[in-house]
């Protein structure tokens, strides 16, 4: 008997405690007041200096709206899609979330288009090539707060001790170089094939340099086997056969540190950020040069945005808050503190006089963020594999192309 | 389950119902939480294996869509013949080690204990710390890569050669794991009665023989738990090839829950991989049971 009352109150206590931590809901808490929620990721490195911009936004924020609470949590950038998922998935996702346009079509299910709550002076404040990169079905799916360009950066030290003066601009230039790098033990580039390494960064530039594109124009099909795919990866074999790049980065990526890039030892990249090599080379000795050029000159960059989910709790205050959050003032600041670029016409060249900003500042307009197409990734899971065999010379480059249209035929129904 | 010796033949007292209620209900906490985090997502993903599930997405039953999918999907035979490659390599070796080392500490030497700890330190050791350690290790002009030429074979990096990856992945699998087999078997080896040695020692059994005959039969039951854990362990690895070789040479690494985390979490289509998940399961459960027939087996 008594053991029984002893487990119905184990139950009973059990059920409260369940209850209790079911109740922890994030909205008004009989305040009047509504909450919005923000995910975000150190996007401004140093962590004080990033909660300090939010702390300063949502005060100023407040000042205007009383009634809307806003709190911003930083996340990890690793396994963000995870958590993100996961969030959503369990309908416990922030209101509001930093996408940038690799994520958007994934997530387009889960988000409200921010068109009506951007006013008609801010989207007409944003530069073309931004409101195209988070448009998916003519509705804005974010609003931009920064972009970037992710531009072939050289290593000044590298160059100086070939005894070469002029940088790269081609792949023409690339080539020419390679020889001479080699011979007095230098790399002129580094190709990164390892599966999880993103290809907007690694092939697919070369693939937009050579003309081509990942997908055809109706997205119902892949398009990287064109002649232009052939070419671009033809341009990496020929770097890898010719012993002109490091060839263990084609399967593995080990940490920075262990890389040739890190040693000096490479003269220019075009898929590693500039905070990346800086304390190894120096900022002073970082050269940086324009998208590469073959048959066209574009390069990779991306567009932050803050996105609001479509299970936003108050819409029309998570709305309030990303218009405020992404007004050109709040961009410049977040902007400037972070290192990116202003999505915005109105603010003009932020970096002017910053010799590295300043010049990845001027290839903006020449860069795009990659496919924005629901199966891009799925797309890049399925072409990595084949380009690492391309250049392992396992396969051809126009067997390599094709093997992996054909199985990203499936993909696309 | 198999009868620990001297179990066999002990006349076992029923509890009362107060007793068995006493002891459900120090076992009910535990029993909640693993029926709500542990039986009940299991359950869920085996229904989801049957959905289209995706995140945001309407989620529609779809049958046995999913395993029509897997069986007609290249990659994920690929990454079945590769975890099966994996298990069928680190699960001898791995108990091996595991063996080898309990009966050479299983002795109270002087330093025994400093021993046995340091063979257990890698597996407290973070996996992914371990894999960046190892990549550097592995890789060309690593200190793996100098060995091998040293002794006339290819010196090139084991990651990026798609033959070796898989034994290179072996080896820091057993690295990491075999102090965990060792502590269990040392474990029962302590359980073994002396006289058993001492009787086979006195009718001029050599040390071969009475590892043979004596050691190696008592040791059945532990031998059979550390099987049945090495191989759900090699069954599910990923983080380890995550970080060393991103499934690459060209997949020759890529693992079944390499394939679950990607259909998962990078593709979103959690349906399918959901149904990658029940295949594993399924797969783990009739090499258990196998396992099970052979060693696992009451004498």
């Amino acid at each position: 008997m008594r053991v029984r009352k002893g487990l119905s109150a184990v139950a009973v206590a059990l059920v409260a405690a369940l209850a209790a931590t079911g109740c922890g809901g994030s909205d008004s808490g009989g305040s009047g007041k509504t909450t919005v929620t923000m995910w975000t990721y150190p996007v401004i490195f140093d962590e004080a200096k990033h909660r300090a911009h939010w702390d300063e936004t949502i005060k100023a924020f407040q000042a205007a709206n009383p009634d809307i609470e806003v709190k911003t949590e930083i996340f990890p950038w690793a396994n963000r899609d995870q958590a993100l998922a996961t969030a959503i998935a369990g309908n416990k996702g922030p209101d509001v979330v930093y996408l940038i346009p690799d994520q958007l079509p994934k997530y387009a299910r889960n988000i409200e288009p921010v068109d009506k709550y951007l006013d008609e002076a801010t989207k007409s404040d944003l530069h073309e090539n931004v409101v195209q990169s988070v448009s998916i079905d003519g509705k804005m799916m974010g609003a931009p707060i920064l972009t970037s360009a992710s531009t072939p950066i050289c290593n000044k030290k590298v160059f100086a001790a070939v005894g070469e003066t002029t940088y790269p601009t081609s792949w023409n230039d690339l080539l020419t170089l390679a020889p001479k790098f080699k011979a007095k033990g230098y790399d002129i580039t580094a190709y990164v094939g390892d599966a999880k390494q993103t290809l907007n960064q690694t092939f697919y530039p070369l693939l937009w340099q050579a003309g081509g594109d990942v997908f055809s124009p109706d997205g119902k099909s892949v398009a990287f086997n064109s002649d232009a795919g052939k070419k671009a990866l033809g341009f990496v074999k020929q770097l890898v056969d010719g012993g002109y790049v490091d060839k263990s980065l084609i399967t593995a990526v080990p940490p920075i540190e262990q890389t040739r890039i890190a040693q000096n030892k490479v003269g220019c990249m075009w898929s590693t950020p500039v905070a990346e090599v800086e304390k190894f080379w120096g900022k002073e000795n970082i050269q940086v040069v324009p998208h590469f050029t073959d048959t066209r000159q574009i390069g990779y960059g991306t567009v932050g945005s803050l996105s609001m989910l479509r299970n936003a709790k108050d819409k029309e205050a998570a709305g309030k808050w990303l218009a405020f959050a992404t007004n050109a003032e709040q961009t410049k600041k977040y902007d400037l503190a972070s290192g990116f670029f202003s999505p915005r016409k109105s603010t003009g060249p932020l970096f002017a006089d910053d010799p590295v900003l300043g010049e990845q500042e001027k290839q903006v307009g020449a860069s795009t963020v990659g496919p924005l197409h629901e199966k891009a990734r799925d797309v890049q899971g399925v072409l990595s594999p084949e380009i690492q065999a391309a250049l392992l010379g396992k396969k051809s480059v126009e067997q390599a192309l094709d093997d992996a249209a054909k199985a990203a035929a499936p993909l696309l129904g | 389950m198999v009868a620990l010796p001297g179990s066999r033949g002990r006349r076992v007292r029923r509890p009362s119902a107060r007793e068995a209620g006493t002891a459900l209900l120090f076992v009910l906490p535990f029993l909640l939480l693993f029926a709500v985090f542990r039986f009940g997502p299991a359950i869920a993903g085996v229904v989801l294996g049957f959905t289209d599930y995706t995140i945001g997405g309407e989620t529609g039953f779809v049958g046995l869509e999913n395993f029509r999918r897997l069986v007609d999907d290249p990659t994920f035979w690929s990454a079945l013949r590769v975890t099966a490659v994996f298990t069928v390599l680190s699960v001898p070796l791995s108990m091996l080690a595991s063996l080898g080392m309990a009966m050479l500490t299983r002795r109270a030497f002087r330093g025994a204990k400093l021993f046995r700890s340091i063979f257990f330190l890698p597996v407290v050791t973070s996996l992914v710390l371990a894999g960046v350690v190892f990549t550097w290790v592995f890789a060309e002009g690593g200190p793996w890569s100098r060995a091998m030429g040293a002794i006339g074979l290819p010196a090139g990096s084991w990651l990026a050669d798609s033959v070796l990856v898989i034994p290179a992945l072996v080896l820091v699998s057993v690295w990491s794991r075999f102090g965990y087999g060792m502590l269990i078997l040392l474990a029962r080896m302590q359980d073994i009665p002396a006289e058993l040695e001492e009787a086979a020692l006195t009718d001029g059994a050599s040390a071969w023989q009475r590892f043979r005959y004596v050691t190696l039969p008592q040791l059945r039951p532990a031998l059979f738990f550390v099987a049945i854990i090495e191989t759900t362990v090699s069954f599910q690895v990923f983080d380890m090839i995550y970080v060393m070789t991103g499934g690459g040479p060209v997949r020759s690494s890529y693992s079944l829950v390499y394939l679950l985390y990607d259909q998962g979490f990078k593709y979103f289509d959690l349906g399918y991989a959901s149904a990658v998940g029940v295949a594993l399961f399924v797969m783990t459960i009739i090499v258990a049971l196998i396992q099970r027939l052979t060693l696992g087996r009451e004498e």
